[in-house]
């Protein structure tokens, strides 16, 4: 029991929230993911053993929730919003330029096991598109040309240990400042407007760009989407 | 049109705000104090009705009328805040626990004394992790302040409030979902009646209410019905955290009295700052993605709840997006239900199938080409088996879609048939995408 054994006094605490231990399913679940890097069989059973639940049914909640995984994932998980309207504000340009320099498709991992990328469904922060979060530490305006500073970035928050796990129990939220540096965003700060970049209108007679693809070979194209490792 | 004040977003005032000693000092804590040793219970449920508070979470439901609705003498009661805010369009539960936390703490704390609750839940998705850190945080200093805990202010009320953070489920933002979720359970909801308020988590009485809605309770108590009502409309009394996204120069949230016009929010310097490029609106979804579409003829039509509804939408969440001419209705329509596609709990047959089905003949029809002049009729025989017949609400929202798109833009649909070349409507087999 290993969870017990290094977060006793923790989970005390967090079973202690409810009326029914069964509550702390999903704290746990996360203490586990982050204790393991992912949900082990071995982590599934023992947060099952704790709340005295049968295994089965923590399968059942690993399965339901998005954020559990288990699989091993990469020291990263990157989760791009590909959402509306994130999708018309520049968030699939985002995911083939994390394509195109990590070398790897959706819910693939990067050789070196560092960056897992994943699309994902809103995440609330549609103003500040595109958005990604990185093990859940929400990060803004990430266009494309911010991409490698934001890679390397993490790349050696990794080397100096400062990343805490996949489930956010330590998460920090980043923004990219209009110069192009990705800056930490300080809690219970002042608040400061935000300045916008007003585009100039275009020409009238400009027509609309189509966001709808050619129509491409035809049926025997080959799927060439991976199947979730998740 | 602008606000003098705001209500709940107060940082635009009082910029340092999520301080918690700012926060006092500007009369923070105060409405909770007055209300635990001067009011009933009853006092607030009473100012909460007569306030004609709204829902912010999409219903519109009359806040002080659902808390009504609670079992006389049968405890103990929970009082659950919403903040899984997941449809697409929709921030400003985060910003406000990003900007004014201290008054959404002090809002869940005097309607759990209101509703004589004394456990809280403030139930957070589970990305909202840096935003629940913080707002663990900010709960500490009302304890550490003795606004919350044991014999609050020495009147024998007590009241502890936690933070739980889902895991990735935007049905989980469903009430009934939200409780069975809170249980440990997966989020699938629960047939209704019994109704929350009778029977909610751990089978007993319950209120649920959004983010938004409880930040409105502090200034309620604190500058009474007459100043709040003094906003708004008559039936949509107050102002709303109006998200705005898309293609608009400056997206953000925006408080706004009920009642100012859509083009206001769009085009004023002060808010949407106008159309990016200067490129015309095409569609305007002016609730979050379950709201049916508008266009630029309503432009003109006020933001509250009876006009939106009159011009055949719903106010919703107050979440507006509005999106330019380069933005195919078809493909609109496809992301749209790709994303209730992906948050279909599963639990019942129109909505489970409904959007596979919906989405596969889309993507079909947008992404390969494919489009034959059978999947129109494919589509509309799709949403229509699905209206009414499912189980919450998140499958009949993933009707509206595809039936705006079909009724606003039926052109778009048969130029992807014509650009197919498959318009004599051979059969082609669908094919799973998972």
């Amino acid at each position: 029991m290993k969870l017990l054994e290094t977060h006793r006094a923790e989970i005390e605490t967090i079973v202690a929230r409810y009326a029914s231990k069964r509550s702390a399913v999903l704290p746990l679940l996360y203490l586990a993911q982050d204790t393991y890097g992912y949900l082990t069989d071995e982590a599934i059973r023992e947060v099952a053993t704790i709340l005295e639940l049968p295994p089965t049914d923590v399968y059942e909640v690993v399965g339901f929730y998005t954020l559990f995984y288990n699989r091993p994932v990469g020291t990263w998980v990157l989760q791009v919003c590909d959402d509306v309207p994130c999708c018309y504000c520049g968030a699939e340009e985002l995911i083939a330029a994390l394509k195109q320099t990590l070398g790897i498709s959706e819910d693939e991992t990067t050789p070196d096991g560092m960056f897992t990328l994943q699309r994902v469904k809103c995440l609330a922060a549609c103003d500040r598109a595109p958005v990604l979060q990185a093990n859940l530490d929400y990060v803004y305006d990430v266009t494309p040309d911010r991409v490698q500073t934001l890679l390397n970035d993490l790349r050696a928050r990794a080397a100096e240990a400062r990343k805490r796990g996949v489930s956010g129990r330590f998460a920090e939220d980043y923004e990219f400042t209009r110069d192009g540096r990705l800056v930490q965003i300080e809690r219970f700060a002042p608040y400061r407007p935000r300045e916008f970049v007003i585009e100039p209108p275009a020409p009238v007679s400009s027509p609309p760009p189509s966001v709808v693809p050619e129509a491409d070979a035809g049926l025997d194209r080959a799927d060439t989407r991976k199947a979730s490792p998740l | 049109m602008g606000l003098s004040e705001h209500i709940v977003m107060r940082e635009l005032d009082i910029p340092d705000i999520a301080d918690f000693e700012v926060y006092r000092r500007h009369g923070g804590w105060e409405a909770y104090r007055y209300a635990l040793t001067e009011k009933t219970p009853a006092d607030i449920v009473q100012m909460v009705k007569d306030s004609g508070l709204r829902g912010r979470g999409g219903a519109g439901f009359p806040t002080g009328i659902k808390w009504g609705f609670l079992p006389k003498g049968v405890y103990p009661r929970y009082l659950l805040c919403n903040c899984d805010e997941s449809e697409p369009g929709t921030f400003n539960n985060h910003q406000i626990i990003d900007r004014n936390p201290h008054q959404l703490i002090e809002g869940v704390a005097l309607s759990a004394y209101a509703i004589e609750a004394n456990t809280a839940y403030i139930y957070m998705r589970g990305e909202f992790a840096a935003a629940a850190r913080a707002l663990e945080q900010a709960i500490a200093q009302a304890y550490a302040a003795g606004f919350l805990g044991k014999n609050i202010l020495g009147t024998g009320f007590d009241l502890d409030i936690y933070i739980h953070r889902g895991a990735g489920a935007y049905i989980c933002g469903e009430e009934t979902a939200l409780m069975e979720s809170l249980e440990g359970k997966i989020g699938q909801p629960r047939l209704k009646p019994p109704f929350p308020a009778v029977a909610g988590l751990y089978g007993k009485p319950t209120i649920i209410n959004n983010v938004e809605t409880l930040a409105n309770v502090p200034r309620i108590v604190e500058k009474g019905v007459a100043w709040y009502r003094s906003h708004g409309t008559e039936k949509s009394p107050g102002t709303k955290c109006f998200s705005l996204s898309g293609h608009v120069n400056r997206p953000g949230n925006y408080e706004l009295p009920f009642g100012v016009p859509l083009r206001e929010l769009i085009e004023s310097p002060e808010y949407g700052g106008g159309m990016k490029g200067g490129r015309p609106v095409k569609i305007i979804i002016p609730g979050g993605a379950s709201a049916p579409w508008l266009t630029a003829d309503h432009l003109d039509v006020p933001l509250d709840y009876e006009s939106i509804a009159a011009a055949g939408s719903m106010l919703g969440s107050g979440a507006v997006i509005v999106l330019n001419d380069t933005v195919s209705a078809p493909h609109l329509a496809y992301k749209m239900d790709e994303f209730f596609k992906h948050e279909s709990c599963g639990k019942c047959t129109p909505c489970r199938e409904g959007t596979h089905w919906l989405v596969r003949t889309l993507h079909r029809m947008v992404e390969d080409g494919h489009a034959t002049a059978a999947d129109i009729d494919t589509l509309h025989s799709i949403y229509r088996q699905m209206a009414g017949n499912c189980f919450c609400l998140l499958g009949e929202s993933a009707v509206m879609p595809i039936k705006s798109a079909l009724q606003l833009f039926p052109s778009e649909f048969e130029a992807l048939v014509k650009r197919s070349g498959k318009s004599n409507g051979h059969h082609i087999p669908l094919v799973a995408h998972h």
